[in-house]
């Protein structure tokens, strides 16, 4: 039995904890929050120990993993601490809130052991793994631009009650949205050489920005845009979607269903010339526990199982953590240059 | 309860087959008079349970249903609680307390007012989870006031984090308030049944209620289509058949054919935006199941 803990039990620490109490090798013995009606409730029916101090909880319980759903200006902090207690982690994306930060965590895990991951859940969903197979086949051809947006309804209104509408605090638009975009970017194409053109706009929020564009730029003539927006109430809940440019074809993803083009007849997988769409209802495969979406089960079973299996993440470490941080970096930096 | 149920998914921009068609439907349902011509369709049918969830346009229809009540004689709702990504967004905007504020206070007459500030008093000195989900059951069940009321299901997504806590307290709880409150059964909704289903019979929660996805694709059956097969044939609940069609992946013949063939399923919910699809789909059924007992309230239990 892996013994595991939480740090943050908001709506995702919630999450993850669901996920993983139903795991057959796992069993929560800590949890670490800041809110006293949590950790009320949490001690009253859940019965695992409760903390308001990560340190003291990692000292005391020992846990074999901690998973880290706090506020991103915490994380880099809270995962170092893991680190010194040779506690596996996996933490919330992003991964930190600069690049300082994750270059000093990145530094600690020199020489250790330690299993990590970062959870940029799309890596896992159903139809993004399938369009990158697909891109990566070389079945579209070389790719030649490409588009990734993120809208949702998450901020209507002015409010600056939680972290998300702090800008220190890892709040904004870049950070929660446009941080999912990023990461499937480098995820399938690795890191733009280039950052230009990035626009932050303001709809409700007064510290943090509210939409982000922005163009991508490859040395090898590859080019792509980021669109970010949450503050769209025409969306029911946060969507993400990506479009695909080759020499060959053209693919149209969003979480549950994809149209590929080709133009041309190819050999493969009952595709024909032509339109042709494909949806999550028929190739997702399910889950050993499903909450809120296959890809957050899929995304904890994997860093479980790695942790079991003494290896490390392939799919989502923190090295790429850090490698979709750089980028979100220079996106503010070319931002902020326009005076945002 | 009845045997065919109309679901609301299509009405609200649901569809796990595509984005895009969620899109072009939350376009044809602007108006809830597009909604209620649907309905009417699926009354006339002989369809007169119907599943809502508590998206805040309910609240319309169900002002409707009242301001009309010879035109809606033996209408029977099945609440689905709470509309989730109603309160995803308050938390994100206000944090949980302050979203647990916004629906417990919002939008209620004065004597239910009072009620439940008395509750909230006791509440807010206790900050006890059991009682605030009990506050915010009686806030989200307010549209349905003076409406027949079947059964009160928990949402999916909520049904299945509280599922994964394993805090029994929270099932016995919910499934008595709704008892005690509403006179009805609790139900559930869930992507994980044979899981649930061990899990309420655990808690006692006998003969539960408990809808979920079960279709000849096998989408949304976690773990495993067969261990859906086996739960159905083995355990004593009330299984609930949604997703027959996996939103289209299945061609309709075949996919009735499958669930209504399993053992023990006592409801199929399906939604469709037109009259030809919902007298399609509801004589699949009837031929399926046999048209003696179609439509009649399934008395056993």
């Amino acid at each position: 039995m892996l013994r595991g803990s939480i740090v943050g039990f908001g709506r995702m620490g919630l999450t993850h904890y669901s996920i993983l109490n139903t795991h057959p090798r796992v069993e929560f013995v800590a949890i670490c929050d800041s809110s006293a009606f949590m950790l009320k409730n949490l001690a009253k029916y859940v019965g695992a120990a409760t903390f308001t101090d990560h340190e003291k909880m990692f000292r005391e319980m020992k846990p074999d993993f901690a998973i880290v759903a706090t506020p991103t200006a915490t994380h880099a902090q809270v995962v170092e601490c893991a680190i010194d207690n040779g506690i596996h982690a996996f933490v919330e994306k992003p991964f930190a809130l600069n690049t300082d930060q994750g270059r000093n965590v990145l530094r600690l895990l020199q020489g250790k052991t330690i299993v990590h991951q970062v959870g940029y859940v799309n890596r896992f969903g159903d139809v993004f793994m399938r369009v990158k197979n697909l891109v990566d086949s070389g079945a579209i051809g070389e790719v030649l631009t490409f588009k990734t947006e993120m809208n949702g309804p998450t901020v209507l209104h002015g409010s600056k009650k939680t972290w998300r509408s702090k800008k220190q605090e890892g709040g904004g638009c870049l950070y929660d949205f446009a941080s999912h975009c990023v990461d499937l970017v480098n995820y399938f194409f690795g890191p733009p050489d280039d950052v230009v053109g990035t626009v932050f706009g303001r709809i409700h929020s007064d510290g943090v920005e509210d939409t982000v564009s922005t163009t991508f730029v490859y040395k090898s003539g590859m080019r792509g845009n980021l669109l970010a927006n949450w503050s769209d109430p025409s969306y029911r809940k946060p969507s993400c979607c990506f479009e695909v440019l080759g020499r060959t074809g053209k693919i149209i993803a969003d979480l549950h269903s994809f149209k590929v083009f080709f133009s041309y007849a190819p050999n493969l997988d009952g595709f024909t010339q032509g339109w042709n769409q494909r949806s999550y209802t028929v190739f997702a495969t399910p889950v050993r526990f499903f909450v809120r979406g296959f890809e957050f089960t899929r995304q904890l079973d994997h860093f479980i199982d790695c942790v079991l299996e003494g290896r490390p993440c392939r799919i989502c470490s923190f090295e790429d953590g850090f490698k979709t941080d750089t980028i979100i970096e220079r996106i503010r930096t070319d931002g902020e240059r326009r005076g945002f | 309860m009845d045997r065919i149920v109309f679901g609301d998914n299509q009405f609200f921009g649901i569809n796990h087959m595509s984005e895009e068609k969620a899109q072009s439907q939350a376009e044809h349902f602007k108006d809830n008079a597009a909604i209620i011509d649907v309905i009417d369709a699926a009354y006339s049918c002989g369809i007169h349970t119907f599943m809502f969830s508590t998206h805040e346009r309910v609240a319309g229809l169900c002002n409707y249903f009242r301001a009309h009540p010879d035109k809606y004689a033996g209408l029977k709702l099945c609440p689905s609680i709470p509309y989730a990504y109603k309160y995803a967004n308050a938390v994100n905007e206000k944090g949980i307390l302050g979203a647990i504020d916004q629906f417990v206070f919002s939008g209620q007459g004065a004597s239910k007012a009072i009620r439940t500030i008395v509750r909230s008093g006791i509440t807010m000195i206790n900050q006890d989870m059991i009682e605030v989900m009990k506050l915010l059951v009686d806030a989200d069940m307010r549209m349905f006031e003076g409406l027949d009321v079947q059964a009160v299901f928990l949402q999916n997504t909520v049904t299945d984090i509280l599922l994964g806590l394993r805090v029994k307290e929270v099932f016995i709880e919910y499934a008595s308030h709704i008892h005690r409150m509403y006179g009805v059964d609790p139900a559930f909704n869930t992507m994980n049944m044979p899981d649930l289903v061990d899990f309420l019979l655990d808690c006692g929660i006998e003969n539960p209620i408990v809808c979920s996805s079960i279709n000849k694709a096998g989408f949304a059956m976690n773990p495993s289509r067969q261990a859906y097969e086996e739960c159905l044939a083995d355990r004593r609940f009330r299984p609930m058949a949604m997703s027959i069609f996996a939103s289209g992946a299945i061609r309709p013949r075949e996919a009735v054919e499958y669930v209504c063939g399993l053992p023990n399923i006592r409801s199929v919910v399906f939604g469709a935006s037109s009259r030809g699809h919902i007298e399609q789909t509801k004589d699949l059924i009837c031929s399926c199941w046999g048209q003696m007992e179609t439509l009649e309230a399934a008395t056993r239990t």
